[in-house]
């Protein structure tokens, strides 16, 4: 075989795929594979019989059981949102979202904080789908305002949280307004103070035809299901860590206490890692809380969590994630607060 | 990650998503039982494009011979993959019911006219034990007649309690096992059958002692309590 034959490759699939060094060397293939996953199986199988009965296995179990649910809850949205992300990439001409979106990122940044409300979609769905938007030129700060809104004011969420506070429309209102307060301010503040060089956008991929064009769609999906659903996994394991873990008595001792409850509930929500379409029934079931408390565990819960902030880590990358991570989530806390204090 | 390791994992991720959906059921341990569909299509999703990759490397390893390689972080995925091959983590059970009981789930709100009356039958009504715990505050809250003297059998597992009887339990699930929370009635006459055990358990409301101002726990007087598998649907 000649090395010359290598030109049959699109030339653009460099650009597709990551750079070489996101990954490691392997020696063969297929090999280390094989290896890999039957090392991880004898670990798993070892701690089974030698590590579980010296904990509790029924700690064990559960944590097991919660890591493994946090994964296959997520996956659905992961598969899919990524299949959207790559599908606006590979598909959607660049020049559309110039179209619909207002020209100057200050105006588009509402707009895209209100298309959030009409797509429905899991936190683990928009990361993905918000790094599409910005490969296909959408403003970051007007992408970054659809990363929170999607996940936190879209109808499907909307409904659940009407149907876990029944007769209180009043909640809803709450969570939609202090949600798409928050990431409308978020992206303004990110406009006004972000640097580009702090976020890591991939690069915008050509669109070729034909083949080419679905060969790119597989394997950017491929790429971002295997980095994203990695850091998911991080995200279930320390979820896990907490449901298993966190003594029940702490968080129900600091119930009563203004200032610290709300605080406490906007913590727990970043630990907790609940899909957004679920967390209005935690919330619900928080009872003792104020509820202001619980509308800021709303707002909090599907903006900032321990699985997204694995997400937008490696989406993004760590120097876009330490500076946007505590931004979104003070501006959650206090607009929580606000909306709370005036509606509730 | 090299490509071939990449491919191997989406193949092996889809795959286990499939067998716990369509092959076993054990899905209905982690989620609920409406996210069937979505997550068979999400492995399928892997599968195909597992497989399309595999293919694509078969073709294109004649022409040129170098590997791309993905981010090494995704190895982790392999960690739920052999969770679920390997381990199979069981429904939760009376670990996670104690840690959550500051909390108990809410029971389903009762119908708009409130519940009927239970008329005393031979046949043990079935109930979930979501309804049994609505009935039983409305029963406590001035309509007895919405439990009576009915004989009910009510399905769930054993939790330890302090201070005589035990819980007969039934973890609800919102979206996954993540948010579980309790359902608890506590069981009189009857000795536990041990943590963790699935039982059916017939038997009547038990009525808080007289003068009592505060609404207690529900709990039932057990008549009869059989031990079954554990259900296919193990969350209310």
């Amino acid at each position: 075989m000649m090395a010359g034959v290598s030109v049959e490759s699109p030339a653009w699939e460099d650009d597709v795929l990551p750079p070489p060094d996101w990954g490691r060397k392997p020696r063969s293939p297929l090999t280390t594979a094989s290896a890999l996953f039957a090392g991880s199986a004898l670990l798993l199988v070892a701690g089974r019989l030698w590590i579980a009965p010296a904990l509790d296995v029924r700690a064990v179990d559960a944590w097991t059981t919660v890591f493994v649910a946090v994964c296959v809850q997520a996956l659905p949205f992961l598969v899919f949102g990524v299949a959207l992300s790559a599908a606006i990439t590979a598909f959607v001409p660049a020049g559309f979202w110039t179209r619909v979106l207002p020209r100057r990122p200050g105006a588009a940044v509402p707009v895209a904080g209100a298309l959030g409300a009409v797509l429905p979609g899991c936190e683990c769905a928009s990361v993905p789908v918000a790094g599409g938007l910005m490969a296909r030129g959408v403003a970051p700060s007007a992408a970054l305002a659809f990363l929170l809104a999607a996940p936190a004011v879209n109808p499907v969420v909307l409904v659940s949280t009407a149907v876990a506070f029944p007769g209180r429309p009043e909640m809803v209102a709450g969570r939609f307004a202090a949600s798409l307060l928050t990431a409308v301010v978020a992206g303004w503040a990110w406009l006004a103070f972000g640097r580009g060089s702090w976020l890591r956008v991939l690069p915008q991929r050509p669109s070729a035809a034909g083949d080419g064009r679905w060969d790119a769609f597989r394997s950017a999906m491929a790429h971002d299901i295997l980095h994203a659903g990695g850091f998911l996994v991080v995200g279930g394991a320390a979820a896990a860590t907490i449901n298993v873990a966190l003594p029940a008595s702490w968080v129900a001792s600091v119930a009563g206490i203004p200032v610290v409850s709300i605080l406490v509930l906007a913590l727990l929500a970043v630990l907790m890692s609940i899909c957004s379409e679920a967390d209005a029934f935690v919330a619900a079931s928080l009872t003792g809380f104020s509820p202001t408390a619980r509308l800021v565990f709303l707002v909090v819960g599907p903006m900032v969590d321990l699985k997204l902030i694995a997400l937008q880590t490696g989406f993004f990358g760590r120097a876009f994630a330490v500076r946007f991570i505590p931004l979104t989530f003070a501006l959650a806390v206090v607009s929580g607060t606000a909306v709370g204090s005036v509606l509730l | 990650m090299s490509r071939p390791a990449q491919n191997l994992l989406l193949v092996a991720l889809g795959a286990a998503a499939l067998w716990i959906t369509l092959a076993t059921g054990e899905y209905l341990s982690y989620v609920r039982p409406g996210f069937r569909i979505p997550l068979a299509a999400a492995g399928a999703v892997l599968v195909v494009l597992g497989g399309a990759g595999m293919l694509r490397d078969r073709r294109a390893a004649s022409a040129h011979g170098h590997h791309h390689h993905g981010p090494g972080v995704a190895w982790l995925l392999a960690a739920p993959v052999v969770a679920v091959a390997v381990v199979a983590p069981p429904a939760l059970g009376s670990f996670s019911a104690t840690r959550t009981a500051s909390r108990p789930a809410p029971p389903p709100p009762p119908p708009d006219e409130g519940y009927p009356a239970l008329p005393v039958t031979a046949e043990p009504d079935d109930m979930s034990l979501g309804e049994y715990i609505g009935r039983a505050f409305q029963a406590q809250d001035g309509r007895p007649e919405v439990l009576g003297d009915a004989t009910v059998r009510l399905t769930g597992f054993a939790t330890p309690r302090k201070g005589g009887g035990w819980f007969l339990t039934r973890m609800v699930i919102a979206c996954c096992a993540g948010d579980a929370v309790p359902f608890r009635v506590v069981v009189h006459g009857a000795p536990s059958p041990g943590a963790d055990r699935w039982v059916r358990v017939t038997g009547t409301w038990h009525r808080p002692p007289a003068g009592l101002r505060r609404t207690t726990e529900p709990a039932l007087d057990a008549r009869r309590v059989i031990r079954i598998p554990r259900p296919a649907r193990p969350y209310e």
